[in-house]
């Protein structure tokens, strides 16, 4: 056998594998997206774009998609302005260092429904440990019900976001500074150079591709990310919560609306698909470099 | 600066975001222990810490089946996904091959593609075949969607593997097989664990699919469980919901814990390699 058919041989399975349960649905959605579809899922006449119409002629589908691009920014750039100065930190020495990196690392290892069942009880508005917690240090006067309006709802889902967004990002960033060699610094620190100018001058240049590349991976995971906004609110109250993945899942399980549905998953498909690119380029920079 | 003053200065700025990252534990875990009659009281400090708790939710919430059933989805995604990637993984590091980037770019779409974008394609494969309510259905999902994270983590850990002992395997004639099996494997034995681990954690902790495709409570794996004790219901038992989802968490947080460092140094080949 040759060395080529080896390889392919070797890869067959998890491409099969893959292959077969993600092009298979997606060839599905693309058929339900153009087709007229009722509600237990059966085809009917082929309808053209008329459900990417009826959902731009949704007001709800446009606020999602809206909310969608608020909670994808805030998450992303929430979790970035938080995560390099705790990666810088965490790169330095110090005592009890170890114990920080664990810390720090923690909401990685807990469910996001967890952590978003956890946060819903927190939040809660007589039994809330948040309200009580934030009485006791004198922040606040009285309960606030944070979950039963959006413009309190969605800012803490954001928050909960960045919480469980930080670990990752700050792992991407640990594995950059670890690449900058003390040596730079010490001829910086010998030239007279300041913290700050070697932050600027040495840190940064040289963090950059790791910054791009978290960037854009927390993009996509936040894009996607369907169980923090469900397991606190659903998307609700009365939908002033949802995002596309909220709106799509409700579409398709709760209304029947399969068509829509799939037309959600098209464009989103669509979007990672630019995300991907971009990451593939910045990826391909790196390599190059 | 001292190491002492920068350690104060540290943790101080730190302090916020360990608040944060903490208070969910502490609100679990106090919740978790409080007597019925003071859990929707926020006090911090229960006035007395039921363990008992744990055992009677244990009963209440049908947990333990819950547990078996996550068991089982995570354990079988994890050696199905495992027993497929390390060849992928093996052929991406040591062969070249027409197709190899196109390979490449394919599973990195598949792992752009979050289960949640494809759900309706998703539930409408499963259901054709007859499987909703399966656990199988859902461990052959899982197996999918980790595939291509679990390659890419092996591939990174494979490439610092040196050729040296492979090369001098073939010139002693062995097979490709025998080579991969007796010579390279051995090698590469805490490379897999590490990535088995964290695609078990991952299919662990997973929740849409799970919500999709499970609909009778028989089959719920933990999160759905969990979750099924707080949507949609008018009085939750939040001591039972925190102590189960206090369970379902810890083991793992540990674990997590104990092998974040590995994670480390595998995202950050794997980013730039």
């Amino acid at each position: 056998m040759g060395r080529r058919a080896t390889a392919y041989c070797l890869i067959l399975p998890s491409f099969l594998l893959a292959a077969f349960i993600i092009l298979w649905p997606l060839k599905e959605i693309v058929n339900l997206a153009l087709h007229d579809v009722n509600r237990f899922g059966l085809l009917r006449a082929f309808s053209g774009l008329a459900n990417f119409r009826a959902l731009f002629a949704d007001p709800d589908f446009l606020a999602a998609l809206w909310r969608t691009l608020v909670w994808t920014a805030g998450v992303v750039g929430g979790t970035l302005a938080v995560s390099v100065p705790v990666a810088l930190m965490l790169n330095g020495d110090f005592y009890g260092r170890g114990i920080a990196r664990v810390i720090v690392m923690l909401p990685w290892a807990v469910s996001l429904t967890m952590t978003a069942i956890v946060w819903r009880w927190a939040l809660s508005g007589e039994s809330g440990m948040l309200n009580s917690g934030l009485q006791g240090l004198g922040l606040i006067d009285g309960n606030i019900q944070w979950l039963a309006e959006a413009w309190t709802a969605f800012p803490m889902q954001v928050l909960i976001g960045v919480e469980a967004s930080i670990p990752f990002t700050t792992t991407i960033l640990l594995g950059g500074l670890s690449s900058v060699p003390d040596e730079l610094y010490d001829a910086a620190a010998i030239e007279g150079a300041g913290a700050w100018d070697q932050f600027r001058f040495i840190t940064l240049p040289l963090l950059r591709p790791f910054i791009n590349i978290a960037v854009v991976l927390n993009t996509i995971y936040v894009f996607n990310s369907f169980p923090i906004i469900w397991a606190t609110t659903q998307g609700g109250p009365a939908n002033s919560t949802d995002i596309l993945v909220t709106y799509l899942y409700k579409a398709g399980f709760r209304l029947g609306k399969l068509g829509e549905a799939a037309a959600v998953s098209l464009i989103m498909f669509g979007v990672l698909l630019v995300f991907t690119l971009i990451y593939v380029r910045l990826a391909m920079r790196e390599e190059a470099a | 600066m001292s190491k002492l003053t920068r350690s104060i200065l540290y943790w101080l700025l730190l302090s916020p975001l360990v608040v944060v990252v903490l208070f969910p534990f502490a609100v679990m875990f106090i919740t978790a222990i409080k007597p019925q009659a003071e859990v929707l009281d926020p006090t911090w400090w229960p006035s007395a810490a039921r363990w008992a708790n744990f055992a009677e939710m244990w009963r209440a919430t049908g947990f333990g089946a819950a547990l078996l059933n996550s068991l089982y989805v995570s354990g079988m995604a994890t050696v199905i996904t495992t027993v497929v990637s390390i060849p992928a993984a093996y052929a991406l590091s040591r062969y070249r091959f027409a197709g190899r980037g196109a390979f490449r770019q394919f599973l990195l779409v598949s792992q752009m593609l979050s289960p949640i974008v494809l759900v309706v394609g998703l539930f409408r494969l499963v259901a054709a075949v007859g499987l909703i309510d399966s656990l199988h259905a859902v461990t052959m999902v899982y197996a999918a969607f980790n595939t291509a994270f679990s390659v890419w983590m092996l591939q990174s850990y494979f490439a610092t593997i040196p050729k040296d002992l492979e090369e001098a395997a073939w010139i002693e004639r062995a097979s490709p097989f025998q080579t991969l099996i007796r010579v390279f494997l051995p090698l590469a034995v805490p490379a897999m664990v590490v990535t088995a681990i964290f695609t078990f954690i991952s299919t662990w902790n997973e929740f849409v699919v799970a919500l999709t495709m499970l609909r009778q409570q028989s089959a719920y794996t933990l999160p759905i469980q969990i979750f099924s004790l707080v949507a949609g219901r008018y009085t939750v038992e939040w001591h039972y919901v925190m102590a189960a989802a206090f369970v379902a968490t810890i083991p793992v947080a540990i674990l997590f814990a104990w092998l974040q460092r590995y994670l480390v140094r595998g995202l950050a080949l794997g980013a730039v390699k």
